[in-house]
């Protein structure tokens, strides 16, 4: 039985040599069904070329590290089949709308930036002594912001989304979803703080709803209906400012 | 040349060194805290962690029961002040995680709810739905980010701890980003650097899990404590070794072999499916050399069929066991029975290290999986390893905190030194080395298929032997390690070579260990000596390193307080 | 170089949009030209403005456009409008969640009340402009 092979173009960039990056083609066997574009990869560096960088560790689809455009759409590589593309030729190249470190490795920063300042943790107008136990919370309430805080941080929306490849201060996907995680917890009080960052002109209002953000999600977290109950959410509470839940 | 320098330095990002860094800050708000990791926090292998945390919850447990199981599940090799330390901090730390915003399954009164798991006598599991380590993880490292006084260094590569007049002082850093070397100076160090399961081929463990800490403290001087302790899971999916939670068994799944037979009635027939994992893992190694285990192209395996749990059941507590069978295996767990085998999961041996996370270099502590404080001894129960990050996480941010609060200031004039030497010695090492021939992942491939035929479930003489020996060849292997790629922006492959630098120092502890106990307890069962030894072997290995191969062995008596040591049936 | 030496950061490489981005995909296309119908739509409410104008100088006066090419314009800029209603609409289901005794309201019947509100408000202004027209 002839051993099926399979073609992958790599993006290359390394700023010590390179002006820009280019595209380098490794032609790799494919040896088994299950094979992902992550275990391709691997391949290359371990038997191929030692020099291809890039991002990975969980390979179970759980810590993020491994987002790529794949044939031009943002994926988790340990989540892209092999078996999905075979016999043509797959294009790995890093993420969209990042600036470039090396090869298939993006520059993060400014998305933990943003993560931080929308204060992604409980805020309370009066800290609960630990002695008195859990707050009460039922799984109805996990379920208004469940979805929100099954966020991975892999950044394939924010490689999905024109409006931050246009304009990177808009505050994105992600960040908007994980604002609203919190917005949404029983537990939390601190809507007043996150307004300010939320209700920005580079906040949810730079949105015009392309939706390519919660297409692209590997987790379900739909960032697009996220962001647009943050813009309803922050519009009544500018026109009826009182009465609103904390 | 100025240094940055901090009070308390954490090395690792997962839930210990996370939540090291918090307790430092929250034992005196005025400490300055660094963490480095070598990836961004949000990617830490806690984030694979899926059943739970366990704890004295409800008004039907009690910390002794806690503490009997931990103990009896440790095959008796835990220390039992410890383990009595734990078990009463653990619902403290369960609380304050919810405070903090965990997103816990709750009962219908609101009350966190609890799960049945393997070995524990009674509910006293913890859950958020089938992804705990995932939420814990955030709710730490989000809350984390409001603490001005943590300063992170994110992508930064620890090569040596700095060790200066008997205490450490620091470490040296390889920014990853821009291949510059830096010295960290600080008063104290945390390490908390997680497991070491990519020894192995087959492992649930992510690329990450290399024992870094564990090698850092080793070359340090500091002993490694029962390196051949390692655990084995028994449900892990062929081929990928991806890990199907121990929830699917707590929640009622059955463990079938080809008969179609709950073969664990022959083993556990008290606990069945809850039996520990040790026992669980032996048994299905067995049925399969007797057997009985189904074939596959990717090695043999059982049934875990939870078929009878119904969709309802399925969707609400292991929604994330569906989507992992869906997407990695192609079934769908509601209709079909998932193929499982066991896998290399966790390390219960570790960087010796006391109840307050303290080793025995002054400055120098360790927490969370790098560490063996001596809580789970020969075998961990499931959910135990969540809350002993937390616990010992915490100890070990105090403890350190504190001590700083009184430490000498670091002078820099040895750090200079110190540093020049470690960055000229990785330069030649890998970065300017010419003329390799050995590929790194062939030494690495190697390592780890020799690992899981000589260090696995079942292991003999003859066995560890041809391991050490293979060992031996793989480190001179390494001294003609290739390296093809000479940039310094981002540069992968030398990462992986000092990794791999690192498993072969930490893979010859765990079979010289593994060698010297001659006899079987907890997760160590030698097909030549299948009994367990209280006479002789009530003990800790202690492996501390050498210029030769093989380390040096100590043994340190097992502390025991009101538990005596019985057979272990259950 | 030396290794501990203050290393400038290397140069990243600046992420640049490709003017063609949004020729890429089937989703980026039909989002601009989801955003593009806002223009012929603003013509042609510019237009109505002028023909009311127009007509207020009374009926004897007053024809409305009737070209072939207008008529096609129009029918042309009723099929957007639809387009952007249905969209909008659709919408509703996921931006809208609001609880009736304390369990979520399901987003189709969201949807099918928005649509149900269009039609009686489509019913209404139509049965009105006609009556006024009489």
């Amino acid at each position: 039985m002839p051993d099926k092979r399979i073609t992958i173009n790599a993006t290359r960039y390394d700023p010590e040599h390179d002006e820009q990056p280019r595209l380098q083609s490794y032609e790799i066997p494919f040896y088994d069904e299950s094979m992902v574009v992550l275990d391709a990869l691997n391949y290359i560096k371990s038997h191929v070329d030692g020099s291809l960088s890039y991002r990975w560790s969980c390979r179970m689809g759980i810590c993020g590290s491994c987002g790529m455009m794949v044939n031009g759409t943002p994926k988790l590589t340990c989540n892209a089949f092999l078996r999905d593309y075979w016999p043509r030729p797959v294009m790995v190249q890093p993420l969209n709308n990042f600036p470039i470190i090396r090869d298939l490795v993006i520059d993060m920063d400014d998305f933990m930036h943003k993560l931080k300042s929308i204060k992604p943790w409980i805020i309370r107008k009066q800290e609960m002594p630990l002695g008195a136990g859990e707050h009460r919370q039922t799984n109805e309430q996990i379920d208004d912001f469940r979805q929100f805080s099954e966020c991975i941080n892999c950044m394939l929306c924010y490689a999905a989304c024109p409006v931050y490849g246009l304009n990177n201060e808009f505050l994105g996907p992600a960040a908007t979803a994980l604002a609203r995680r919190y917005n949404l917890d029983s537990r939390d009080q601190g809507v007043k703080q996150r307004l300010p960052v939320l209700a920005d002109s580079e906040g949810v209002w730079e949105c015009s709803f392309v939706g390519e953000c919660s297409v692209v999600c590997p987790k379900g977290v739909d960032p697009a209906k996220a962001i647009q109950q943050t813009k309803l959410d922050t519009t009544m509470r500018f026109v009826l400012p009182y009465g609103t839940r904390e | 040349m100025e240094f940055e320098s901090y009070d308390v330095l954490v090395v690792g990002g997962g839930l210990a060194g996370i939540r090291a860094a918090i307790a430092a800050v929250e034992a005196n708000p005025r400490v300055k805290v660094g963490m480095v990791s070598k990836v961004y926090p949000m990617r830490s292998h806690t984030v694979s962690a899926e059943g739970g945390a366990a704890a004295v919850m409800t008004p039907e447990d009690s910390y002794e029961t806690h503490a009997f199981d931990t103990i009896k599940g440790s095959d008796y090799l835990a220390d039992q002040d410890v383990v009595e330390a734990f078990v009463r901090e653990a619902p403290i730390e369960i609380t304050q995680m919810e405070h903090w915003g965990c997103p816990w399954s709750r009962n219908p009164d609101g009350t966190i709810a609890v799960r049945p798991f393997g070995g524990m006598t009674t509910w006293r599991t913890v859950f958020a739905a089938d992804k705990s380590g995932f939420h814990m993880l955030h709710t730490v490292f989000q809350t984390s980010l409001k603490y001005p006084q943590i300063t992170r260094h994110d992508e930064a590569f620890v090569t040596k701890l700095l060790i200066e007049d008997s205490r450490c002082v620091g470490v040296v850093a390889l920014d990853i980003r821009t291949g510059r070397f830096d010295a960290i100076t600080a008063k104290s160090v945390i390490l908390a650097t997680g497991g070491l399961g990519r020894v192995y081929a087959f492992t649930t463990n992510g690329n990450i899990c290399t024992g870094d800490g564990m090698a850092l403290a080793y070359r340090a001087g500091v002993g490694l404590k029962d390196m051949e302790m390692v655990q084995f899971h028994p449900t892990g999916l062929p081929f990928t070794g991806i890990l199907i939670t121990e929830a699917v068994r707590g929640e009622g799944g059955y463990l079938l072999n080809n008969e179609g037979e709950r073969f664990l009635k022959r083993y556990v027939p008290n606990k069945m499916e809850l039996g520990p994992r040790d026992i669980i893992s032996r048994a299905m190694i067995t049925e399969f050399d007797e057997g009985r285990g189904f074939e596959g192209p990717h090695g043999k395996y059982m049934h875990l069929d939870v078929r009878h749990l119904g969709e309802e059941v399925i969707d609400r507590k292991l929604p994330f066991m569906r989507e992992l069978g869906r997407e990695f295996v192609g079934i769908d767990i509601v209709k079909d029975p998932i193929p499982v085998r066991p896998v290399q999961h966790y390390m219960m041996g570790g960087v010796d290290a006391d109840i307050s996370g303290a080793t025995p270099i002054l400055g120098l502590y360790a927490a969370g999986e790098c560490a063996n404080v001596g809580l789970n001894g020969g075998n961990r129960l499931g959910s135990n390893s969540l809350p002993e990050c937390l616990v010992f996480g915490a100890a070990a941010g105090r403890a350190a905190a504190h001590y700083a609060s009184s430490a000498r200031p670091v002078t820099t004039n040895p750090v200079d030194a110190m540093l020049w030497d470690e960055a000229h010695r990785v330069e030649a090492a890998y970065l300017e080395k010419k003329g390799g021939t050995e590929r790194i992942a062939d030494i690495r491939e190697e390592m780890q298929k020799d690992m899981d035929a000589g260090a696995g479930v079942f292991r003999t003489r003859d066995g560890m032997s041809r391991l050490a020996r293979n060992l031996g060849g793989l480190r001179e292997r390494f001294e003609k390690v290739k390296i093809e790629d000479s940039s310094r922006t981002f540069n992968t492959e030398i990462l992986a070579a000092m990794e791999l630098d690192f498993m072969l120092e930490v893979s010859t502890t765990i079979v010289f260990s593994a060698l010297a106990r001659e006899e079987s307890r907890g997760a160590h069962a030698r097909r030549d000596f299948p009994e367990r030894d209280d006479a002789k072997f009530l003990k800790h290995t202690l492996a501390f390193h050498t210029n030769a191969l093989a380390p040096r062995l100590e043994y340190r008596d097992v502390t025991i307080t009101n538990f005596k040591p019985q057979a272990r049936t259950y | 170089m030396s290794a501990t030496e203050a290393q400038s950061a290397p140069r990243v490489y600046p992420w640049r949009m490709p003017v063609n981005w949004w020729t890429r995909s089937r989703h980026y296309f039909w989002y601009i030209v989801r955003e593009f119908t806002a223009v012929p739509l603003a013509l042609w409410l510019l237009w109505l403005l002028v023909e009311i104008r127009r007509a207020g100088d009374g009926p004897a006066h007053y024809a409305p456009h009737s070209s072939l090419a207008f008529v096609v314009f129009s029918v042309i800029v009723l099929l957007f409008s639809l387009y952007h209603s249905f969209t909008f609409l659709s919408l509703a289901g996921s931006i809208l969640h609001f609880k009736l005794m304390d369990r979520p309201v399901s987003s189709n019947l969201i949807v099918l009340s928005q649509f149900a509100m269009w039609a009686v408000a489509s019913g209404v202004i139509g049965f009105f402009l006609v009556w006024l027209g009489r």
